[in-house]
């Protein structure tokens, strides 16, 4: 089979689905529209269709954004199919990217019942049980006595082995962090790992874009622990993916130090690739005596992530105008398809808190 | 109907400020005008008048009205014929009365919604308890039957009743199907009131089904709730529906005159406008304003013909039967103004083409059918968006079944049957059987279609010479390779293959007068650049160095002798495809019939027959559908649709455009 023979459909397909997306005003028009109400009925119409019904029949927020993550699934999975053998296994592990989300989302209602003692009934409703890729049991999880039950939950799948490497006392000594950490180290691999399984052409986009990600990831990584939550140079070495241009940078020149020295070494290494969010980088509070405030910091991690989904959105739009015959396509349309569905996802939340226009478009840089 | 493009009018008119509103709410009752912006007057007289400025701004406008619409939609509350209505009774606008009208109504749909959710958490709830039940999950779940010791065991009930369960406190012993998660918090309630665990095992075996009972029957009323809940809202809506369609209505017709007056330019008394009308409109227009202003305005027209052709918008007058066809035009692009309407001729191309390529009586009949009860459809049902199958191709299939009907009769066949031909038996050629007459075998078929692309392909280039002359461009008419000498080297060249098939391949046609007319033609194609060159500087205009002119007539002439020679003869070989589908269809039909034949049994034989026209009519059909519209596109209207003009849309009541 040759390229075009294998992405003729699909690229087809798949372009003229964002030609349609592109041409919507839908997040325009629910950030103008005044009410919670209003704003979901302006799904009507679109391929989120589904979520406008299921709230009119519910009046459920959180049930609405649970059948988008059903239609995110639904959406990988209809296109899979159609490409080749590689590429659908690629494809596979993107999934897993949802099957991680969610599998933390539990995870996360699991510590705050065993470890915080919060009731989760109200929420552990919420936690998509459809099969994404491999099987767990979340039941097993969201009614977990024990750490050992929520390991047991995932046997069988490839995350057995990152979670019982944790237990349930560094845990409660250290929160969720680590382990989220790790699951997000064990997704990239995998993605790394099946990104070399595909023809050249494809790996070579594939892994571009990735490292991009992959380099986002640690930005946001360094900015928020090293920078706001003072983390030491040995955890922030555990914490960042060792892949992309700023992981493989920050091990090959051995960051070491703590404090102001290890900021600025960061701060070269971002500096160097990244050099418009160096500026935004400084604004951060570093030190006790720092008399920038939380709200400010907030802000300016905020401009920095704004920043960089802009330029992870240009890559993606890179990729769309290169080679049509290709993954790049399918990457690019997923991005755009996530990236609506975020933004949907926001828009819906910030009108259940009655947030008008002005602070929403701020919020969500627009 | 009008063989070319309707002929267009300029109107300037002047009128009192005072009459503006009401000239303004005439022009859209009459919804002929195209309202331009006076910013083309000469500098001196715009500095003189000022722009519009509105007590709404349109954007506030368009804001309430899509926020009107947005709530009707929500009780299927179709949007008013705007035509019937008294426009100039209509109250005054008063947004801020408006905005707190529709925030109320917003806030009580909010107010259902925060309701249904409630009950939605609880349903939830009861749904997951009783999926642990069936999947026999009891570990997660925590029964307790018993009695208290202590205290009331209503205000147990209450406090209980913040965490997520099943309670059945009506009589003792009380039961109660929480989550195991909640256990310990069921449990700190309970030993407030001295829980007394039953140790009766008759009474905690039958608590988990009594207890899911319940969860059933909670269940169901809540389904229930949530229904009325949804029709709530609904009905919220409709009972409003007396003060929202006045007040979409209103905000409409505001809009409308916003956007038409955006267009005006002002003095301090009076009021500037202009725009554009079909000739045939202009004295009612006059008259409009006339009256309206009870003869205080000044009116002037300009003809079209006084202003550069691709500034005049373009409209076309075709009868409403063809309106499917006109479409397909639009689809296309908009024909400049002044030139052919090219919609009577691709009707009958299309349908022409669909024809040849789908020819049965009774496919054509089932599409025929497919079509009536498609448009009856959406006729009883106006709200019914379009999708795989829409109010357009419903419409189309009114046209194709009946052309497939004739041509299954001059060909004789009725699904995929022989029966008697008018003109030729098409499945008795295809399948190679002897058939008395000029045509008796797919050669001949071909033969058919490729002089059939030869009648498309000429009555193009005539249309492009009767726009060429139209347009007094005669050096393009005379020397284009979609001119005169185009045509005549297309002659030419049919003169010449025709010969060479005649004489079964073997000698090519010989004529004395044959080379020297393609030279004389290749020569006037190379002049033309010169010639116009010529022209160009005779008339003082920009016509380029002369380094410029030697490039551009190499590369003009080569690619124009290029496109005579391949493109004509690719598009005239194109038109095989016509046979081609035609044949497949035939074929396909025999290969079903072959098949259905090969179990040797009635039913079976309806079965497969049955398949197979249905796979032939869906896909043969969409097929034919495509390839006709795409012969009409590239091989009909690149030889006389230039699509440089500009569509025209005329503001009225009726309008869709609300922005500029």
């Amino acid at each position: 089979m040759s390229r075009v023979s294998d992405y003729a459909y699909i690229n087809a397909m798949l372009r003229a689905r964002i030609g349609i997306m592109r041409s919507s005003d839908i997040i325009e028009n629910m950030i103008k529209a005044p009410t919670l109400v209003e704003a979901v009925s302006k799904l009507d119409g679109t391929r989120h269709q589904h979520i406008a019904e299921v709230y009119r029949k519910t009046g459920d927020l959180e049930a609405a954004e649970l059948s988008l993550i059903e239609e995110q699934i639904a959406s990988y999975r209809e296109v899979v199919p159609y490409l080749p053998q590689e590429s659908s296994f690629f494809m596979t592990v993107l999934l897993e990217k949802i099957e991680i989300e969610n599998l933390k989302t539990a995870i996360r209602l699991w510590y705050s019942g065993a470890i915080m003692h919060r009731s989760i009934s109200d929420r552990a409703k919420y936690i998509c049980r459809t099969l994404i890729v491999h099987s767990i049991d979340y039941d097993r999880i969201t009614n977990a006595s024990s750490f050992s039950d929520i390991i047991s939950a995932v046997s069988g799948t490839p995350y057995h082995d990152v979670l019982g490497s944790f237990a349930f006392e560094s845990l409660s000594a250290s929160g969720l962090f680590p382990l989220e950490i790790a699951l997000d180290h064990l997704w990239f691999s995998r993605l790394i790992g099946a990104a070399k399984r595909l023809p050249s052409v494809d790996r070579k986009l594939a892994e571009a874009i990735y490292n991009v990600d992959i380099d986002l990831k640690n930005i946001l990584i360094l900015v928020r622990y090293g920078y706001y939550y003072h983390l030491e140079v040995e955890s922030l070495a555990a914490a960042i993916i060792p892949e992309g241009y700023i992981g493989g940078e920050f091990i090959r020149r051995g960051v070491h130090g703590s404090g102001d020295d290890m900021m600025a070494s960061i701060k070269n290494i971002v500096h160097r690739r990244y050099p418009a969010i160096s500026d935004e980088i400084d604004h951060i509070r570093r030190t006790a005596d720092d008399f920038t405030t939380m709200e400010e910091n907030a802000r300016q991690i905020m401009l920095i992530e704004n920043y960089l989904g802009k330029w992870r959105a240009k890559a993606y739009q890179r990729l769309l105008l290169g080679k049509p015959f290709s993954i790049g396509v399918v990457l690019s349309y997923f991005f755009l398809e996530r990236q609506e569905d975020s933004l949907i996802q926001a828009v819906l939340s910030a009108k259940s808190y009655n947030w008008d226009e002005g602070k929403i478009r701020e919020a969500l840089g627009l | 109907m009008s063989m070319f493009t309707q002929k267009m009018k300029m109107l300037t008119a002047v009128v009192m400020e005072n009459d503006r509103d009401s000239v303004v709410r005439a022009l859209l009752r009459k919804g002929v005008m195209e309202f331009v912006h006076i910013d083309s007057l000469p500098a001196d007289k715009m500095s003189r008048l000022s722009s519009h400025s509105s007590s709404v701004p349109r954007a506030a406008l368009t804001d309430a009205r899509v926020r009107i619409e947005t709530l009707m939609r929500e009780a299927d509350i179709p949007l008013p014929d705007i035509e019937s209505i008294d426009i100039d009774t209509l109250p005054q606008l008063d947004m801020e009365a408006y905005r707190r009208f529709l925030d109320r109504l917003s806030g009580s749909l909010q107010s259902v919604r925060a309701e249904q959710k409630e009950l939605n958490e609880k349903l939830l709830s009861y749904a997951e308890i009783q999926r642990y039940a069936s999947e026999g999950k009891n570990e997660y779940l925590d029964l307790r039957t018993g009695t208290i010791t202590h205290g009331n065991a209503k205000d147990l009930l209450s406090r209980l009743q913040i965490i997520e369960g099943i309670y059945l406190f009506d009589a003792e012993p009380y039961i109660s199907l929480t989550f195991r998660r909640d256990s310990q918090r069921v449990s700190d309630l309970m030993d407030k009131f001295g829980w007394a665990e039953s140790s009766d095992p008759e009474i905690q075996k039958n608590a988990l089904p009594e207890a899911l009972g319940k969860a059933r029957s909670l269940s169901d009323d809540i389904h229930g709730k949530l229904s009325e809940l949804a029709e709530d809202a609904r009905k919220k809506i409709l009972e409003s529906s007396d003060k929202l369609i006045p007040m979409w209505t209103n905000v409409r017709v505001h809009e409308l005159c916003e956007h038409v007056e955006a267009c005006f330019s002002y003095t301090k008394n009076t009021t500037l406008f202009s725009g554009w009308v079909p000739a045939e409109y202009a004295d009612d227009i006059s008259k409009i304003i006339y009256d309206t202003t009870k003869g205080v305005s000044i009116v002037e027209w300009t003809d079209a013909d006084s202003v550069p052709r691709e500034e005049v918008p373009v409209a076309m007058k075709s009868p409403r039967i063809l309106r499917p066809f006109q479409r397909m035009v639009d689809n296309y692009n908009t024909p400049e103004y002044g030139s052919i309407n090219p919609t009577p001729f691709t009707a009958i191309a299309y349908m022409l083409m669909f024809m040849l390529m789908f020819a049965d009586i009774g496919q054509g009949a089932v599409l025929l059918l497919a079509g009536v009860i498609g448009s009856l459809v959406y006729k009883k049902h106006p709200e019914k968006k379009d999708g795989l199958i829409s109010r357009y191709l419903c419409t189309l299939l009114m046209y194709l079944g009946p052309a497939s009907m004739v041509g299954g009769l001059l060909f004789g066949s009725f699904f995929g049957i022989q029966v008697p031909a008018l003109w030729f038996p098409f499945d008795a050629v295809v399948e190679g059987e002897s058939v008395p007459g000029l045509i008796n075998s797919v050669y001949d078929i071909l033969a058919i279609t490729i002089f059939f692309g030869i009648g498309v392909i000429y009555l193009g280039l005539i249309l492009n010479w009767i726009n060429l002359f139209r347009k007094k461009r005669y050096i393009e008419l005379v020397f284009d390779k979609n001119g005169i000498v185009g045509g005549v080297l297309y002659a030419a060249g049919i003169w010449f293959a025709y010969g060479f098939v005649r004489s079964g391949y073997r000698t090519f046609p010989s004529a004395p007068w044959f080379m020297p007319l393609v030279a004389v033609c290749l020569m006037m194609i190379v002049i033309k650049e010169p010639l116009e060159f010529i022209i160009r500087k005779s008339r003082k205009e920009d016509a380029g160095t002369v380094s410029h002119l030697i490039l551009s007539t190499v590369m003009e002439t080569l690619v124009e002798v290029l496109e005579i020679f391949s493109g004509l003869l690719s598009n005239t070989l194109s038109f095989m495809r016509v046979a081609g589908l035609g044949i497949a269809h035939a074929s396909l039909m025999m290969a079903f019939y072959q098949l259905a034949a090969l179990p040797g049994n009635a039913i079976a034989f309806f079965i497969i027959a049955l398949l197979g026209n249905v796979l032939v009519i869906v896909l043969e059909g969409m097929s034919a559908g495509i390839q006709s519209l795409r012969l009409n596109y590239y091989e009909f209207f690149t030889k006389y649709f230039t699509g440089h003009g500009i569509a025209f849309e005329p503001v009225g009541l009726k309008s869709r455009i609300v922005s500029d």
